[in-house]
Formats: C-alpha cells, structure tokens, sequence
C-alpha cells in the first residue's frame, strides 16, 4: 500500500476544509424553514454517508474474511469498523444538537435515530469483540459486522417505511444548486479525511499481526538457540 | 434626536415642530415595535443556531482529531515493538 496516499489525502483534505467552511457560512443563504442550524447539514448529512459506507465495508470485508482468512480483508474489517464508531459517534452527536435547535427537541426515538444507534452499538461491539475476545472470537466478531452492515438499508429507508421527525430521502436530491455547492466541498473534505485513516489503520493492524509473528519466531529462535549452546 | 425618532415613529407632531419635523408615511410606531420585536426574536435564535453549530462542528472535528492522536501513538508503539525486534532478534 502507497505510503504517500494517506498523505495526499490529509492534504488535499486540509484544503478543502476552508473552502467548505467559507461556503457554508459566507456563500449559502440562510434556509427558509430551518434556519442558521440548517448549515449542520453540511457535515451531518456526509457523516450519515459515510457512517454507512464504510459499514459496509466492514460487512463484506469480514465477509471475505470468514471464507478466505485473508489478511487484508480482516485489518480493512477492523479499521472500518473504528471508523465507524468515530463517524457514528458524529452522527449521533451532531444530529441531536441539530434537532434541539430545529424541532426543540434533542432525541425523538424515531426509526431512523434508533436504527442509526443500533448500527453504531453493533460496531462497537464488533470492536470489542476484535480486541478483547478469546482466540476464535474472529468469527463472531464478523458476524456482527455483517449483522452490523444489514442495518445500513434499514436506516436509510426508515424514513420511508415509518413515519419520521427526519425529512425524506428525496430532499437531499432536490436541494438547489447553491446548496449542492456548499455540501460538495464538506463531502470531499471529509470522504478523504476518512478514506486516509482507514489506509493508516489498515496498514497499521496489518504490521501489528505481521509483528505478533515475527515475535513468535524470533521466540522459537532464541529457544532454538539457547538449546544448541547447552548442548 | 428623541424628537426625530418621534417623527421618524409617526408620533403626532405638535404643531411648533411640524415645520421642522415632518412624519414619514407607513412608519407607524406600532409597526416599528412589531419590526423590532421579530428581530429581536431573530437575532435571538440566530445567536442559539450559531452556538448549536459551533458545538456541532467543535465536537466533529474533536472526534476526528481524537482519532489521529490514537493512531499516532499506536503507530509510535508500533516502532517501538519493531525496534524491541529487532533488539531481541540481535541478541539469538
């Protein structure tokens, strides 16, 4: 995996992130019904996405995982699934303090809430599982990934299927062009923020387990060694 | 200047003043009030907006900035277990 992408990622990130708050909050007008906390919307709205795709990723990832014990799949597993957890946490922060300022009211229970703390619950508990289960707790954990990705559909039709505080799905298609501009720019900042974190961590549990065997060997060395001087 | 804002409200203007001050049209003082008063009620929610969304982008980035520092140090953790390694592999 290319060292440099990371990087290239956090910078083109770093300067796309003034540009998302100078639009947001110099170019796009105040929205009619919502208001100034309607511009938490620029990075929610991205989060929620986010959120989503890289719980499926975690999903397949584990999935191959399980048939294929594959190395890769299992560390990319494991870095979405952190991700998740930190982008999650945003959601589920940010989308509260926006209602408070908009509907007066922080938690409102409906489908698309729960269903979005349930997914978030479930990657935490996937890596929980990961990090402190016993030896052949991988299996488990991947099932709960994949539990975990399942959800993703159920949250983004909730508001389809129940009746919601949140707005439909159609609404984010039927924004102005105005709009569309201040969201894009939020969007890239933070796909390739999070794009940059997950190859960091991937690579990173990738060297710890090469390291854990590694040690093992070098175990087994110096016992061989130590050994063949005795005799 | 109380006088004028007096005018400016369309207070009856006495009839010493009105050669001076003249009373503008469709600025009652009922409507200025009405005005102020939703714009104190603006700015009033404008103020809340504002600090929702400093909380909300303060605690966003927050997150993201508490992610890289836990990568950093296990990444620092990490070297140093390859360079305890490397130490022990010296030693067989």
């Amino acid at each position: 995996m290319n060292r440099a992408i990371p990087v290239v990622l956090l910078l083109f990130a770093a300067a796309v992130f003034p540009l998302s708050v100078k639009t947001i909050f110099l170019d796009v007008g105040i929205e009619r019904q919502l208001g100034t906390a309607q511009k938490i919307f620029y990075y929610h709205v991205p989060m929620a996405w986010i959120m989503m795709l890289f719980g499926v990723v975690c999903g397949i990832a584990a999935g191959v995982q399980l048939r294929r014990e594959s190395r890769l799949a299992e560390a990319i597993a494991i870095a979405a699934g952190e991700l998740v957890i930190v982008t999650g946490l945003g959601v589920l922060i940010t989308g509260p303090i926006w209602g408070h300022a908009s509907w007066g009211k922080a938690w409102t229970w409906d489908a698309r809430q729960v269903s979005t703390g349930l997914l978030w619950l479930v990657f935490v508990a996937y890596v929980m599982v990961r990090r402190y289960g016993a030896a052949g707790s991988e299996r488990l954990a991947a099932a709960l990934a994949i539990f975990g990705a399942i959800d993703v559909p159920i949250i983004y039709y909730a508001v389809k299927i129940w009746k919601t505080t949140h707005p439909s799905n159609n609404v984010v298609g039927s924004l102005p062009p105005e709009m569309w501009a201040a969201l894009w720019p939020g969007l890239g900042a933070l796909v390739a923020t999070c794009i940059a974190l997950v190859m960091v961590r991937t690579r990173q549990e990738l060297t710890e387990m090469n390291l854990d065997d590694a040690w093992v060997r070098a175990e087994e060395l110096g016992e061989a060694g130590a050994k063949g001087a005795t005799t | 200047m109380i006088e004028a804002t007096g005018a400016l409200l369309g207070a009856p203007a006495t009839d010493a003043s009105a050669d001076e001050y003249e009373a503008v049209d469709g600025l009652a003082r009922a409507d200025i009030e009405c005005q102020r008063a939703h714009e104190a009620i603006a700015a009033k929610k404008t103020a809340s907006d504002y600090q929702h969304i400093v909380w909300a982008y303060g605690v966003l980035w927050s997150l993201f900035a508490i992610y890289g520092v836990m990568l950093w140090r296990r990444g620092q953790r990490l070297g140093a277990d390859v360079q305890a390694l490397s130490a022990r592999i010296d030693r067989a």
